[in-house]
């Protein structure tokens, strides 16, 4: 038993719902009602697009096309996290990538392979929804751990000098704010693992059930994505950090402040 | 080169300390120039070892600078910089900070933590864990600079700046560095507190000081002053 599907006239009415938030918007005079309705359009037009395209990715289900597929993934995570964080994209794309692609590939290959013991690790089917849930927190979580970072290092530019003074190498005097960045950036991730299914019912979860299957299963999977989130992201900010330090201080220990956007 | 290389490894030594015949810090034709400003131009400066030299002048004339340019905390336009005569560079400024304790103008002892907590911290790394000892001296540094020792399980952000100021220094001296680099240390600091500073520098005849400071408690305790307006 699947989901049952949406007729496209029964999706189009029910955007009529966006009315009511918007005209209340109107009516309080909040000033984002325009990126509101861009923020509307863009969602329907990618996702149509994703819709089509997955479409054909899941028929073919070539190991390569869903690899690929992936890479796409990082690569807008990618430039997404430094347009976040106000980074210098040519200083920061390689580093952050392969902090992205780490935090996405471990926890996912472990859940296709050993966990779900699928023949072929980049199955469409497992590969990209997976992937993609991972991904879109490991993003989350980077821009606020980043931006964290940096933030509390130029805000405390002082302390952490007179840390370098005192005789700290690079890696000891980062070591707090790093852990304030990760603090920060694994709290959301926590605190939905704390109130999990008390508060709200987990989108994979819900997928999973609209799906047809046994809320039993769905629960499993949920868990495991929940271990996948929290290990993706605190391996995706732990090493976004550290593989953006070597461009993002000079050879004396010193914030480069050229390496940010003003 | 392997010579050079275990010396890096291990931390600076004692013998890189400069003999009295050579300057202990040297800065020679150093330019500086911050967001197209000119803070610096071909400043020049020598210290020779265990003097005391302070360094005046009007506001926004680098002297603040020159502390951060020996510090490697600012890379000069042009000039050499030399601490115990070996240059300041990526490679040698990481240890040839071991050399140097340096209290900033206004110091910002973070945002969280007791004061104990921080004095404790510097110990924790590398460079200064053998050290550890040294935080023995706590209650007679603060006896010396009247702080109560209550202070020391108060937490750093309800400091007044003039503790803060006293702490620096206790916190500077704890890692008894030959090489004392000082930026405006009395400017939060009652009379009193001026007084048992200056006493206790002019004190230490085995220490190199480099203040910036307008103050006369300061030039009292000093070999020589610098007036960064004329130039030395």
């Amino acid at each position: 038993m699947g989901a049952v599907d949406i007729s496209l006239w029964g999706l189009a009415l029910y955007y009529g719902l966006l009315i009511i938030p918007l005209g209340a918007m109107l009516w309080m005079r909040v000033p984002i009602v325009g990126k509101t309705l861009i923020a509307v359009v863009r969602m329907t037009v990618q996702l149509a697009f994703v819709g089509l395209y997955l479409q054909v990715v899941f028929k073919i289900n070539s190991p390569w096309l869903n690899s690929l597929w992936l890479i796409v993934m990082v690569c807008v995570a990618d430039v997404s996290v430094i347009r976040g964080v106000s980074l210098r994209l040519r200083r920061f794309i390689v580093p952050l990538f392969a902090a992205l692609v780490a935090g996405t590939a471990l926890p996912l290959l472990f859940f296709v392979g050993p966990l779900l013991k699928r023949p072929g690790l980049m199955e469409a089917q497992y590969v990209i929804p997976i992937g993609g849930m991972i991904l879109g927190n490991c993003l989350r979580a980077d821009i606020i751990g980043i931006k964290n970072f940096y933030d509390s290092l130029q805000k405390g530019e002082k302390e952490f000098l007179l840390t370098l003074a005192q005789g700290a190498r690079i890696k000891e005097a980062i070591l707090p704010y790093l852990r304030d960045a990760c603090e920060a950036a694994l709290m959301p991730t926590v605190a939905t693992m704390a109130t999990i299914g008390l508060v709200a019912l987990p989108g994979m979860m819900t997928g999973v059930i609209l799906g047809g299957t046994n809320p039993v299963t769905a629960i499993k999977y949920q868990m495991a994505i929940m271990v996948a989130i929290f290990t993706g992201t605190a391996i995706t900010v732990v090493l976004g950090i550290l593989m953006t330090i070597r461009t993002s201080f000079t050879p004396y220990g010193v914030l480069d402040h050229s390496s940010f956007k003003k | 080169m392997k010579q050079l290389k275990e010396k890096t490894e291990k931390g600076p030594m004692k013998e890189d300390l400069a003999t009295p015949s050579q300057p202990c810090i040297e800065m020679q034709g150093v330019r500086v120039v911050f967001d197209s400003k000119l803070v610096l131009n071909g400043f020049s400066l020598t210290v020779c070892y265990e003097e005391k030299v302070v360094l005046t002048g009007p506001s926004g004339r680098g002297k603040s600078t020159v502390l951060r340019c020996i510090l490697g905390f600012v890379k000069p336009d042009s000039g050499t910089i030399k601490l115990c005569g070996k240059p300041v560079c990526a490679d040698t400024v990481w240890d040839l900070r071991q050399l140097v304790a340096y209290v900033p103008q206004e110091p910002d002892l973070g945002r969280k933590g007791t004061v104990r907590q921080w004095l404790d911290r510097p110990f924790e790394y590398k460079a200064n864990r053998d050290k550890k000892e040294n935080l023995r001296q706590v209650p007679d540094l603060f006896h010396r600079f009247l702080l109560p020792l209550e202070l020391l399980d108060k937490e750093v952000t309800v400091l007044s700046g003039g503790e803060k100021q006293r702490v620096a220094i206790v916190s500077a001296l704890l890692l008894q560095r030959p090489i004392l680099l000082l930026d405006e240390p009395t400017s939060a600091l009652d009379d009193l507190s001026k007084k048992r500073l200056a006493e206790f520098l002019g004190s230490r005849g085995d220490l190199t000081i480099l203040v910036v400071s307008h103050d006369s408690a300061m030039l009292s305790v000093a070999n020589r002053s610098i007036d960064m307006g004329k130039g030395e």
